[in-house]
């Protein structure tokens, strides 16, 4: 039996998942100061209806760590950083303390200026007297050779209950993206494993012998013990877990739209040949952008609750929320309110929004269904208007060969796919609208817990080689060092596939045959004068994200 | 969070599938460490930076500013036409006002690529500036255009191009033709009878650095571009003068391009010629891309930069000094053409080799002296290959006598004997080749 958790920002819901059946659903109110007990009381609940099950794992989305960023309980961090020649790096500065250092590791990974750990006795200093115990280390080119963030991070060891170094967050590039991702990832590190012990603590309780898996923002999982060292990978993992909950109940192999409706807003995600599509570096805390992988998601000012009034003569529909809508008890017509005048929801107390939408009709001089029919009408124009910037967005990322620009595969939805509140009553309006099959899968109101119970975990490995200098790295598992001149691509390409097929292994991931996806192998010729002194090759695989087992229909 | 002071579209297009030959400069990895820099420094994250995909370019925008022989396709393969298609769009998103600047880092370059074209010559086929300059003035009207080309070889096939041309200024920067391919662009190559002063050329000394080659800028190029007042200023920014460049012999730096670029201000800048591609281009591609937003470029620096070592020595700087000073005359004072007048036409007959791809033109080229306008242009070309070509021109400004004696001599080219006849008509914008 599996089950999935997703703490949400209002609701927490769970699920508990045997041989592609829902056995059990729960959904209870949030409490933000009280993890714990809210998840505890999720898992009574659903393990109320299936009793005596073997529980095989525990897949959590938890909004833990982007709630203390948000609500700024995070701890001191002292930052160090080796930027290196380039952008200013006071441009990122983050954290209590943040301290830049000499040394400089070049595009290609070589050192071209020493780093002096000597010269950081004044800065540990300051960072003792301030009380700082957790630390994060940032090389520019860091992931190309991470020696230098290692012996600063060496240096640091003795004051350090924890410190994060650059090359283990993320293979990708980017220093500004990777100064706060580390930044983040130690400020959330203490909060997070408190989580973590307590957490265990009460599975252990109630004997509870699971595998613990954390959801992050790109739609997979990873083990528990992993999220203790990376726990900035768990923040955002809302939205993912809600498409991925989509994937198992309403698997595609086309393009599709996602669209989440909510209260406030609606979230759209796309997919391309039935695989969501990611953010091209990765999601923004607040300003600060990181390399945390995720999903594409944008949201939209749209959902059931939004606000109808008539302002200065003109009709207008959302972004605003006034609470819930009228139907539902609230104190001003809404979305949802239109949709029950014109018959196409019968949603709570449907005279309560007959009521509202007449007041705004008449200030407009218009009847009350044509008023509710402008307001459905310019709701939608909305929600097309979005989604083709988004597309178009979308369609219009750069790419960086000739055969992907002759042949300019673009994002053409084949059908859309919808959940959340008001979900099966918009489905007609959404059909007219966009001119699409849309479809409301089963299960919708608990497609995140879904999601979250049914999603596998995903890794990545990045291997770079550059054979005339020798090198051989791969930033996410710390290696770096020495390889032969005459190594090949193909050799690459099976090392990358047969190290992260090992650290699956290693972390109790199961990945079969077709799991593990190569996504770049490329090996450019280094010229120099006119000889050929070498091949850069740079081998990026994964673990595809998916689903573990899709429902039975 | 930075942001730009001025909004910037980058066209990057690293062609990451493209070569000449294997080993050749222009080949895949050429842009892949600028990319890894690029990406590295985020600048697509600065708040005003953006990157855009490149358009591709048709038949009908290459045949604007050229005569291709024996048609486009034996000359131009998608590559070029996609690199072209990357100037264009940099166009378009200044002209449209999306962006206030835009830098196509794009490959292969153009510069060399004169108006008529068999091959490649200096690993360039089409001129991408020109192609991009033609395709404003058919879109936006004829607006005033300087070119300022800062590769560090001489830009012929621009100044080809625009030879005859009263409205666009072309200014090239450059290590002296007597010690650098392609030969050419000393002072006393300054325009066509029609746009004499319009073509400058400075040629710099060898181991020309940052201050030798700002102080030529600000003494020699701002105050004529002060002067021609243009519309737009486009860059042709080669990135060869570079202290580690393979094949020159020049010591400018990143911060030096940078600096060049906040005096020059161009609205677009062309990514050219630039081979250091691991110790230059991507701190230079940098400090361009940082100076066009307007962002702190001052700690952009090449790891392995040694200022003492590159400073240039007393006698050059007292060359260039002379150099400033006689050189703005070739603007402000020209002085008579002697272009050779033969029945009403002006006449150049010339021998072009087209090293690249091994192959010598034999070329008259006759330029109608026309009272209304600049004047159709006539070019009689042959190569071994392509034998008995013509190439007819009427220029933007051009006026209805030249369109019409231009159709005249087009309907009867084959009967003439021309194996390949090709009009480009701006003026009724018509482009084809005689069938």
């Amino acid at each position: 039996m599996l089950i999935g958790i997703d703490v949400g920002g209002t609701h927490t819901d769970g699920v508990c998942i045997r041989e592609g059946r829902v056995e059990a659903m729960a959904k209870v109110p949030t409490d933000h100061d009280n993890l714990l007990a809210t998840i505890s009381e999720v898992l009574r609940l659903i393990l109320r209806d299936c009793k005596g099950a073997e529980i095989r794992t525990l897949n959590l989305s938890t909004t833990l760590s982007t709630n203390s960023i948000v609500t700024g309980h995070t701890e001191k961090v002292g930052m160090f950083v080796i930027p290196g020649p380039g952008i200013n790096p006071q441009a990122y500065a983050l954290g209590a303390q943040y301290h830049v250092l000499s040394g400089c590791v070049d595009h290609r990974g070589a050192v071209s200026a020493k780093v002096r750990p000597e010269h950081m006795k004044p800065m540990t200093a300051r960072c003792r007297e301030e009380g700082i115990r957790v630390y994060g280390v940032v090389g520019k080119f860091c992931t190309r050779n991470p020696e230098q963030e290692m012996a600063i991070a060496e240096a640091l060891a003795p004051q350090a209950d924890f410190v994060t170094q650059g090359h283990r967050v993320s293979e990708s590039l980017n220093f500004g993206r990777r100064v706060s991702t580390v930044y983040y990832n130690a400020a959330v590190w203490r909060t997070f494993n408190t989580f973590a012990d307590a957490l265990e603590q009460s599975l252990k309780d109630l004997n509870i012998q699971a595998d613990i898996n954390i959801v992050k923002a790109d739609g997979g999982t990873m083990p528990l013990k992993l999220a203790r060292e990376i726990p900035v990978q768990s923040i955002f993992s809302g939205p993912a877990a809600s498409v991925m909950g989509i994937l198992s109940t309403a698997p595609q192999t086309e393009d599709a739209l996602i669209l989440d409706i909510g209260g406030t807003t609606t979230d759209m995600a796309v997919l391309l040949d039935g695989i969501p599509l990611l953010e091209r570096d990765g999601i923004s805390i607040g300003e600060h952008p990181t390399l945390v992988r995720a999903l594409k998601v944008e949201s939209i000012g749209i959902g059931g609750d939004s606000f109808i009034s008539s302002r200065g003569g003109q009709l207008n529909v959302g972004p605003d929320r006034h609470g819930p809508c009228m139907a539902a008890g609230g104190p001003a017509p809404a979305l949802m309110d239109a949709m029950n005048v014109l018959g196409h929801a019968a949603f709570g107390d449907r005279e309560r929004s007959a009521k509202g939408i007449k007041e705004v009709a008449m200030a407009q001089g218009l009847s009350a269904r044509e008023c509710a029919e402008q307001a459905v009408h310019m709701a939608m124009s909305v929600l097309k208007r979005k989604v083709d910037a988004f597309l178009n967005a979308v369609n219009s990322r750069p790419v960086y060969t000739i055969q992907e620009i002759l042949e300019d595969r673009t994002v053409k939805p084949k059908r859309i796919l919808v959940i959340g509140g008001p979900a099966e009553a918009m489905v007609p309006l959404l059909e007219e609208t966009f001119g699409l099959p849309v479809i409301a899968p089963r299960h919708a109101e608990v497609a995140n817990a879904i999601g979250a119970c049914l999603t596998r975990p995903t890794q990545s490995l990045v291997l770079t080689v550059d054979t005339s200098r020798g090198s051989f790295t791969v930033p996410g598992l710390g290696i770096h060092k020495p390889i032969k001149r005459t190594y090949t691509l193909d050799e690459a390409v099976h090392d990358a596939t047969t190290m992260l097929r090992a650290e699956l292994d290693r972390q109790g991931i199961p990945a079969e045959e077709g799991d593990i996806q190569v996504i770049q192998a490329d090996a450019f010729n280094m010229v120099e004068g006119h000889y050929t002194i070498g091949r850069n090759i740079r081998v990026r695989c994964q673990m595809r994200p998916g689903v573990i087992t899709t429902l039975e229909p | 969070m930075l942001t730009a002071r001025n909004s910037l579209g980058i066209i990057f297009f690293p062609a990451f599938d493209w070569a000449i030959s294997p080993t050749h400069p222009e080949r895949e990895e050429r842009l892949l460490y600028t990319q890894d820099q690029f990406r590295e420094e985020g600048i697509f994250d600065i708040e005003g930076i953006r990157e855009y995909r490149p358009l591709v370019a048709t038949q009908k925008d290459i045949l604007r500013p050229h005569f291709c022989f024996p048609n486009v396709q034996a000359v131009c393969t998608d590559s070029h036409l996609i690199s072209a298609g990357g100037v264009i769009r940099a166009a378009q998103l200044v002209m449209e006002k999306e962006r206030q600047r835009a830098f196509a880092v794009v490959r292969p370059p153009g510069h060399h690529a004169m108006r008529t074209v068999h091959g490649s010559r200096g690993f360039c086929n089409i001129n991408i500036e020109a192609v991009m300059i033609e395709w404003i003035r058919e879109h936006y009207g004829n607006l005033r255009v300087a070119v300022v080309d800062t590769d560090c070889h001489h830009g012929d096939g621009t100044q080809d191009i625009y030879w005859h041309d009263p409205d666009v200024l072309f200014i090239s920067l450059h290590q002296d033709g007597r010690t650098l391919y392609p030969g050419t662009g000393f002072p006393s190559e300054c325009g066509g009878p029609k746009a004499m002063g319009r073509t400058i050329n400075v040629p710099m000394p060898p181991r020309t650095s940052d201050e030798g080659y700002l102080m030529t800028v600000e003494r020699i190029v701002m105050p004529i571009l002060e002067h021609f007042k243009p519309d737009l200023i486009i860059n042709s920014a080669g990135q060869d003068n570079h202290f580690s460049d393979p094949i020159t012999n020049m010591n400018f730096t990143a911060q030096g391009y940078a600096r060049l670029t906040e005096m020059l201000k161009p609205d677009i800048a062309v990514l050219e010629g630039g081979y250091a591609i691991k110790g230059a281009l991507p701190y230079v591609n940098l400090g361009i891309s940082l100076a066009l937003a307007g962002v702190d470029f001052s700690a952009v620096q090449e790891p392995e930069l040694d200022r003492e070592k590159i400073r240039e020595q007393k006698s050059t700087m007292d060359y260039l000094s002379a150099l400033c000073d006689q050189l703005p005359e070739v603007y402000f004072n020209p002085r008579p053409s002697d272009a050779v007048r033969e029945g009403g036409y002006f006449v150049r007959r010339r021998s072009i080799y087209y090293d690249t791809d091994d192959i010598t033109e034999n070329q008259v080229e006759r330029l109608k002296d026309c009272p209304h306008c600049p004047g159709l242009l006539i070019v009689e070309s042959e190569t071994a290959d392509t034998p008995r070509c013509l190439g007819l021109h009427v220029p933007v400004q051009g006026c209805d006598m030249c369109s019409q004696e231009a159709e005249e001599r087009f309907a009867k080219a084959r009967q003439a004997g021309f194996a390949y006849a090709q009009l480009s008509d701006r003026v009724t914008k018509r482009y084809e080749y005689a069938k």
